[in-house]
């Protein structure tokens, strides 16, 4: 759909101009200040031969686009002392990564965050951390994603830590 | 009507093999160097149920095996936090694909109806008479053991994967050994049946932002049971003795032996003041003994005997209601014969005490002492002396120049 439907609420207080300097604030504050990059590792489904039946894929059969670095607000759940039984089998993982991105900036680097793919987060210089996207949070209709009601501007991705046995980068 | 077939050289009857498999089986519980069962206990079974999964559940994804961790997993914090499996990763945490095996603490009566409710209690029973042969004889040691508890033991095996294509080859893995829903593993010999209960998923499938995997559990029953080897029972049986002679010429002199045991004769007569002469009614052969009132009387001095006659004479008439205590060997001669035939004699020593020393040393062995007195008072052995191989030890001091008499067999 090609045509374009301008958006004209709130333009007595926010313009494009305003919505665009806010961006640009935050990005200055986000990309030049905190500077909290990660990188994306986007799947490339065209070329990834899953299984015909139950669609899935062996660890080293998935095929990925290069890796390209991003810059996100990034907030990390504390880790979970759990157990895959009751009581044994215990496992010590970081929780939930939460990324919050500008809309604008993934359109600058013309790329997109889907369900699936995995991000690498280096938590220090020797170690870094891959997640896999498990809420790609393109779905941007609440206030708390809206510029005062006038329009979109981040998006929150929702990511779970894998193992080295489902990925270790590329 | 069909045309019956002409008789061929066809085995119709297959060869007994029952006894054979019986004795093979036996073999296989007695492995050690002993004729008795190997002991069989929970560890034990432990072993057998995770070298059975080790051997039988082997699943190979994306080209290698999904490892199983080769321990029985129990809640001690230790085996939690030394992680010391090589498909650990950074973190400590176990990679997966992996199975987990996992026994159920409680173990209970089993259901096993080999060894189930038989006898009441545990009796030892008969196992086996194993001969013995220590080189001189030949004798049986019978071995005991109490019946087998039966014991049933629950297993979890667990897999824990991320693909289901991994689920479904373990799946067939596992059903192929349990087509009839029981398989058998051997643990230290035993035939222990396994029984498949049941299988179910636990995978946490609801979570849509959490960490996601498969987790099903192979439930089973190992129906064992218990044989402790502290229990068992090893006994002589009845020992039998050979003597065999050999004699170099055909007239050699054959000894006869008798099985003769010595009997000594105690005869008991009561005093009246005036009578001197007692008979025993037979012959004396040995006499060993006098005594009036438990003071042993001197011969030729206080009475007088001639030998293989039955009669006592006394000096002076024993005292009225006196006890008169006459003991001796009614033999015909004054040669005793043990059961194997060898001869025994009698002797009879006088020591005088010096006050030097209590031990007084005979002229042959002591194989008994018939009676010790010290100035004709009779000692008892044991309270009142001891004897030695060639000796006899006062337990007392007696006064200087007491009169000790000996009387023993050699």
């Amino acid at each position: 759909m090609n045509n374009k439907l301008p958006i004209t609420r709130m333009s007595k207080f926010l313009s494009q101009d305003d919505f665009d300097l806010n961006i640009q604030m935050g990005e200055e504050y986000l990309h030049g200040d905190l500077n909290m990059k990660l990188v994306l590792y986007r799947v490339d489904r065209q070329k990834t031969e899953n299984d015909d039946v139950y669609a899935e894929v062996g660890t080293d059969e998935i095929k990925y686009f290069p890796p390209i670095e991003f810059n996100g607000l990034v907030k990390i759940e504390e880790p979970k002392n759990v157990a895959y039984k009751t009581g044994l089998l215990r496992y010590l993982e970081p929780g939930n990564m939460t990324l919050s991105v500008y809309i604008k900036h993934l359109e600058e680097l013309k790329i997109d965050i889907r369900y699936g793919d995995y991000i690498g987060y280096p938590e220090s210089e020797t170690r870094t951390r891959f997640y896999t996207v498990t809420n790609d949070g393109k779905v941007t209709s609440d206030n708390k994603h809206n510029m005062f009601g006038y329009k979109p501007y981040y998006r929150t991705i929702t990511c779970t830590p894998v193992q080295d046995s489902s990925f270790r980068g590329v | 009507m069909g045309i019956p077939k002409r008789k061929l050289n066809v085995n119709l009857y297959p060869e007994k093999i029952l006894g054979e498999r019986r004795q093979e089986l036996l073999e296989k519980i007695t492995k050690s160097d002993t004729y008795l069962p190997e002991t069989i206990l929970h560890d034990d079974m432990d072993m057998g149920f995770l070298e059975y999964v080790n051997k039988n559940f082997k699943v190979v994804s994306n080209n290698v095996q999904i490892p199983i961790i080769n321990k029985i997993l129990t809640i001690q914090r230790w085996g939690e936090f030394t992680q010391n499996w090589s498909f650990s990763n950074e973190d400590g945490n176990m990679e997966l694909p992996f199975v987990a095996i996992i026994r159920k603490p409680d173990v209970q009566y089993g259901t096993n109806p080999s060894v189930q409710r038989t006898i009441p209690d545990r009796y030892q029973f008969h196992y086996a008479t194993v001969p013995t042969w220590n080189g001189t004889t030949m004798g049986a040691d019978i071995y005991k053991i109490p019946q087998p508890i039966p014991v049933d033991i629950s297993y979890e095996v667990t897999i824990i994967c991320n693909r289901f294509r991994d689920l479904n080859k373990f799946n067939k893995k596992v059903l192929q050994r349990f087509p009839s829903r029981q398989d058998y593993t051997r643990v230290k010999g035993h035939y222990i049946p396994i029984v498949l209960d049941g299988i179910d998923d636990t995978s946490p499938m609801e979570a849509l932002d959490g960490r996601r995997f498969y987790m099903q559990n192979y439930k089973f029953t190992m129906l064992g049971f218990l044989i402790d080897s502290e229990e068992f029972e090893v006994s002589p049986a009845v020992s039998r003795l050979f003597i065999m002679s050999e004699f170099t010429n055909e007239n050699a002199n054959m000894r006869k032996y008798q099985n003769k045991s010595l009997s000594l004769t105690n005869v008991n007569f009561t005093g009246n003041g005036t009578q001197t002469l007692y008979s025993v009614g037979e012959s004396i052969g040995t006499l060993f003994g006098v005594s009036v009132n438990g003071v042993l009387q001197e011969k030729g001095n206080d009475f007088y005997h001639i030998t293989y006659t039955h009669k006592i004479t006394f000096v002076t008439p024993p005292p009225a209601n006196a006890l008169i205590l006459i003991t001796y060997y009614k033999g015909r001669n004054n040669v005793i014969l043990d059961t194997y035939g060898k001869v025994i004699q009698v002797d009879k020593e006088v020591f005088t005490y010096t006050g030097s020393t209590v031990t007084f040393n005979v002229s042959n062995p002591i194989s008994s002492v018939i009676t010790l007195d010290i100035n004709g008072l009779v000692e008892d052995e044991g309270s009142g002396y001891t004897v030695g191989e060639q000796s006899v030890t006062l337990l007392g001091y007696p006064v200087v120049g007491s009169v000790i008499t000996v009387s023993y067999l050699y």
